[in-house]
């Protein structure tokens, strides 16, 4: 059954939209919650790609030119579960490293640095993930117990990662919304003070950098599932960009901002370039044109409304007062 | 207690006790030790040589963290409020034992941190209506005048619920007016129960409300006692170039 091709494209952009939206409420948690910049996020979500590909695929076959470790053919959703681990795990390990002692730029620096390496150690190591021409015939999650033809599941993936997202936005909320979120916010403003009034910070930091993480493992293995293949140019450093971009352009400590900002960057992304002309263009400059773009709109926000479109919002809280005669306007606001 | 940084000593032997419920006071000349020892005591800095007790523990070592937890709070010589989070919030983030601050909870029993939230914004509101802040409590801390920040960081300590306030410089800057309010609420809170060491170089104030004075010099603690004694000590009028206490000790 085969439908008019613009739903296809629509299936398309909500999948990149819901993906987006995951990986970059991993990064409002890290940064804007607890203000950590890691400019390697882009690895974590590799990682998770990665983690759940090789769950899902079956062991290698030998002769393919395609190398890879495990191997398991394990059904959804474990691979993304194990992804999202996966990509929390190591962002355990980073901040162990990174967020002891380091702030802010050298943070920063330091991100960047592991990025770098973990990108070569992959590339080069081609038993691992097969190396600069990654994994390949990735199968699609679910699809092995309900065997849709390849149209059909593209909407059906829809479904599968719309509902993820919905998880993750009903968590997220809670968090920002919670005593936990609160703490945070104190540590993005003042480590030192909120260190003076018995916050342990590096427990909050690590938390942060975890559970973000872990989103951008999730998102991955998502990811992974609906291109059916992965390699090292899917991650490159110009990939953090855009999700940061997402991030601040929509509002960073802002749930609803982020969705925004990933509703006008997916559109740029994938509508965009159907509106240049093509024929004389090669992919290269698209790619570019793309990302002058996505800077564009990132200069002009950080120039004009540098806390994003929708700002952090201000919390306000139910007001009970409990015997106290002196108070003018006491009661719920 | 003994630290030095590289070269400097900073504090060189200097010792002394602060008794429960007092309202004290270390004074000293620039450069007297007098803020590094405020950061090894409240753990911002790391313990070279000395040892620290409080409340019949041994804090010596301890992360600043651990240190606030047991109750001895400091504040800092410049006003540094929460600026992105409201006078009210300011107030709720200090409080300690917060059960919503644990991930689990956050993330699958918010029902907790609801409803300790509500007990910590009435008595947030309290203490914010004693400090005549109220009317401030939805507005962003930065946007606050340098005197209401000063308040602002008075209460939030309060919040923390301490045994004892370690105040690092508190009146520095500020108008003579809100000097007297200042320390107002100190007395009070005192009288409530809340030991105080302030760190202060306003003598008057020291004079007026506090009970016990330690000079610092040089890195040592140079004599202990009453405002009006040391005014009359002759190591302790030199130390301060013969300035403002000579004024006092004539006029």
């Amino acid at each position: 059954m085969l439908l008019p091709p613009i739903i296809y494209e629509i299936a398309t952009l909500a999948v990149f939209f819901c993906i987006y939206n995951v990986m970059t409420w991993g990064l409002n948690i890290q940064f804007g919650a607890v203000g950590i910049l890691n400019f390697t996020y882009i690895t974590f979500m590799a990682i998770g790609a990665y983690v759940a590909a090789v769950l899902s695929l079956p062991p290698q076959t030998p002769g393919t030119g395609v190398t890879y470790v495990l191997g398991l053919n394990w059904p959804f959703p474990l691979p993304m579960i194990m992804g999202g681990l996966a990509a929390g795990a190591l962002g355990f390990v980073v901040g162990l490293v990174a967020l002891k002692r380091l702030r802010s730029d050298y943070l920063a620096i330091v991100t960047l640095a592991v990025g770098s390496i973990i990108y070569t150690i992959v590339g080069n190591y081609t038993q691992l993930f097969s190396g600069w021409d990654g994994v390949v015939g990735v199968p699609e999650p679910i699809n092995n117990w309900i065997n849709l033809d390849l149209n059909t599941y593209e909407i059906f993936y829809v479904a599968v990662v719309l509902a993820v997202m919905l998880v993750a936005w009903f968590f997220t909320r809670r968090l920002f919304a919670s005593p936990l979120g609160r703490t945070m916010r104190a540590v993005r403003e003042d480590a030192d003070v909120a260190e003076a009034f018995g916050k342990n910070t590096f427990r909050i930091r690590m938390l942060a950098m975890v559970l973000g993480c872990a989103y951008a493992g999730v998102a991955g293995a998502l990811l992974v599932g609906y291109t059916g293949a992965f390699s090292p140019d899917g991650w490159t450093v110009g990939e953090t960009f855009v999700i940061w971009a997402v991030l601040l352009v929509g509002g960073r400590g802002n749930i609803v901002g982020t969705m925004l900002g990933c509703f006008l960057i997916v559109v740029v992304f994938v509508e965009g370039t159907r509106f240049l002309p093509t024929g004389f263009l090669n992919p290269n400059l698209v790619a570019t044109l793309r990302n002058m773009v996505i800077g564009g709109l990132l200069i002009l926000t950080l120039r004009f409304r540098p806390e994003g479109i929708l700002p952090e919002r201000r919390r306000r809280y139910t007001e009970i007062r409990r015997a106290s005669p002196t108070a003018v306007g006491a009661g719920a606001n | 207690m003994y630290h030095s940084f590289g070269g400097l000593q900073a504090v060189d032997g200097c010792s002394f006790t602060i008794s429960r419920g007092s309202l004290a006071a270390v004074i000293g000349p620039n450069g007297a030790g007098k803020s590094t020892m405020v950061n090894v005591v409240s753990g911002a800095l790391a313990r070279q040589r000395g040892r620290v007790r409080f409340d019949g523990s041994d804090i010596s070592g301890w992360a600043p963290h651990q240190i606030a937890l047991r109750g001895l709070i400091r504040t800092f010589q410049i006003s540094r409020e929460f600026g992105g989070m409201t006078v009210l919030e300011n107030l709720l983030v200090t409080a300690p034992d917060q059960r919503g601050e644990q991930l689990w909870n956050a993330l699958f029993r918010p029902g907790l941190g609801r409803r300790q939230d509500r007990e910590l914004v009435s008595r947030a509101l309290d203490v914010l209506d004693t400090f005549d802040l109220f009317a401030l409590r939805n507005e962003y801390a930065r946007t606050l005048s340098g005197g209401q920040k000063r308040l602002l960081e008075l209460a939030r300590a309060v919040m923390a619920e301490p045994k004892l306030l370690l105040l690092d410089e508190p009146m520095a800057g500020v108008n003579p007016a809100l000097i007297d309010r200042l320390g107002r609420h100190i007395q009070r809170l005192n009288e409530q129960g809340i030991t105080f060491v302030l760190i202060e170089h306003n003598l008057e104030v020291v004079e007026r409300i506090c009970d016990h004075v330690v000079v610092m010099a040089v890195g040592k603690t140079l004599a202990t006692g009453r405002m009006a004694e040391l005014r009359r000590n002759p190591e302790v009028v030199t130390a301060y170039l013969g300035g403002e206490l000579l004024e006092r000790a004539t006029g």
